[in-house]
């Protein structure tokens, strides 16, 4: 999971490398490092950490390791893994039938995010639809392209899916 | 190094002409490279002292046969002239291979090495041609049949030996690409075909191209030959590109997107069918270009790019195909 911290580290020398040092001890990988050193609050200096950890566990074990380090945790935020992947319906496709469609698809995978779009030609008989979903991994994946498919093939609708990342 | 050329259209035309040119390249092996006998649906012409590819050119250019005798069989003139390898780049035949199958099997059954650009044989029998050149120990290379000039083939089983090729995918055929590309512009599906096809892009029956039955030939060339699968044309689920719609490309468009027909391989997957490609990605090309991404362990993903077909260029992969040769029978 890739996490965004606001960290607070004694305005001393080695202090940063100190604080970013245990995210390597629990497998971790820094993406990014802000240093404020405009924001100095009781003697302590400001950094925004951006990095990715194998699950809550390790998140659980770095906190721990900061707060025996005397790193102080401001704001700690994770966000989770997600992989996205669209679907274009080309047919007669109502409002309600995507709905059904979603609602299934749902009982196959825990979808994270579901967003539709409609085609703007109203007036015409083949509407289009945009299926944009995101599900938490690459296994989801695979069986909503399969229940897609499989769907897609019963209702006789047309589907071209994304590539994925 | 005597070399029969079985078709002589405009690949095999095109392939004369390199050799004539490259004559210098060649002579690096200390071995003359010469032709000696070229065949093509009418009519044949053998000279075991060497034929000039470029007087064959101009004669099928003006007669439109490349020789003046007429042709019985291609198993006949395979039989009667002495050779080391066959250049068979007759056309297609998806049905059942049609004489270039009997050209390939024929050859390597009498232990002769082939080079092709023939899909037909290799999409429907590429297992038993490749256990028929292990046999008789002949070599079957055919790095033009994917991606025309596009290395692809022996990229993956020669430079990239050590990996292990998770899965490819790409755009294997120039002509559904063209045609998508122009409706990506705002031209509905049948004008972008007619232009494709008053272009030379595109033949008068195009179902071929648009259906996806190249690129499903295709797919199974790269499944047999790089993932060692046993697969024939008939297990590729194929979709072309005729229900794409000027309201879906809108609509992608919308979302920043094109449509693609992607032919997708690995060890699972063989599937030919339009997707959705964010712009920006590596597989979003227009235009007639060939593109393939090789997902690899190691090496991550490596991106192909080239011309996929065109005379000249698919004569430079059956150039490549036939120096490797050349190499290995030193």
């Amino acid at each position: 999971m890739m996490v965004n911290a606001d960290i607070f580290v004694r305005d001393v020398p080695g202090q940063l490398v100190g604080s970013l040092e245990p995210i390597s001890l629990v497998d971790g990988n820094i993406v990014g490092v802000v240093h404020n050193r405009e924001n100095i609050v009781n003697g302590r200096i400001a950094v925004n950490l951006t990095f990715e950890v194998g699950s809550a566990e390790n998140l659980e074990k770095l906190k721990n390791i900061w707060k025996s380090r005397d790193v102080m945790i401001s704001r700690i935020s994770s966000v989770i893994e997600t992989f996205p992947m669209e679907y274009l319906l080309i047919g007669d496709i109502g409002a309600s039938q995507i709905e059904r469609l979603i609602e299934n698809a749902g009982k196959v995978v825990g979808l994270e995010s579901v967003d539709v779009r409609f085609s703007s030609k109203i007036s015409s008989k083949e509407r289009t639809a945009m299926i944009s979903a995101k599900v938490r991994s690459e296994d989801d994946l695979e069986k909503l392209n399969a229940f897609m498919m499989t769907a897609c093939k019963r209702a006789k609708i047309v589907y071209i899916r994304g590539v994925g990342q | 190094m005597r070399i029969i050329m079985a078709g002589f259209g405009t690949v095999g035309q095109g392939f004369a002409e390199v050799l004539h040119k490259k004559t210098d390249r060649l002579n690096r092996f200390n071995e003359s490279v010469k032709i000696v006998a070229a065949f093509d649906s009418k009519s044949f012409v053998a000279d075991e002292n060497g034929l000039d590819p470029l007087e064959l050119v101009e004669r099928k250019k003006s007669t439109g046969s490349v020789g003046s005798e007429k042709l019985k069989s291609g198993i006949d003139v395979l039989d009667s002239v002495d050779y080391d390898v066959l250049v068979e780049v007759s056309p297609t035949n998806i049905k059942d291979g049609g004489a270039g199958l009997k050209h390939v099997e024929h050859a390597l059954k009498n232990g002769k090495d082939v080079v092709t650009v023939n899909k037909g044989p290799l999409a429907l029998k590429f297992s038993e041609l490749n256990k028929l050149a292990e046999k008789k120990n002949a070599l079957l290379r055919f790095e033009g049949s994917v991606g025309g000039a596009m290395p692809i083939i022996n990229l993956c089983s020669e430079n990239l030996k050590g990996e292990r090729v998770k899965s490819i995918r790409g755009i294997f055929n120039g002509t559904c690409n063209f045609i998508l590309s122009r409706m990506d512009k705002g031209l509905p599906f049948e004008q972008a075909l007619k232009e494709a096809q008053q272009l030379g892009y595109a033949e008068s029956d195009p179902s071929y191209d648009i259906d996806g039955i190249d690129t499903a030939c295709k797919v199974v060339i790269l499944a047999n030959s790089i993932f060692r699968r046993n697969v024939t044309f008939s297990d590729v689920s194929i979709t072309g590109i005729t229900s794409v719609s000027a309201e879906a490309i809108a609509l992608a468009a919308e979302h920043d997107m094109v449509i693609r027909l992607i032919g997708e391989v690995s060890d699972t997957v063989l599937e030919v069918s339009p997707r959705l490609i964010p712009l920006g990605h590596p597989l979003s090309v227009s235009g007639t270009l060939n593109i393939a991404q090789i997902r690899t362990d190691l090496a991550g993903p490596i991106t192909v790019s080239g011309k996929g077909a065109g005379r000249i260029e698919t004569a430079s992969a059956i150039l490549s195909d036939l120096i490797a040769i050349m190499d290995r029978r030193r």
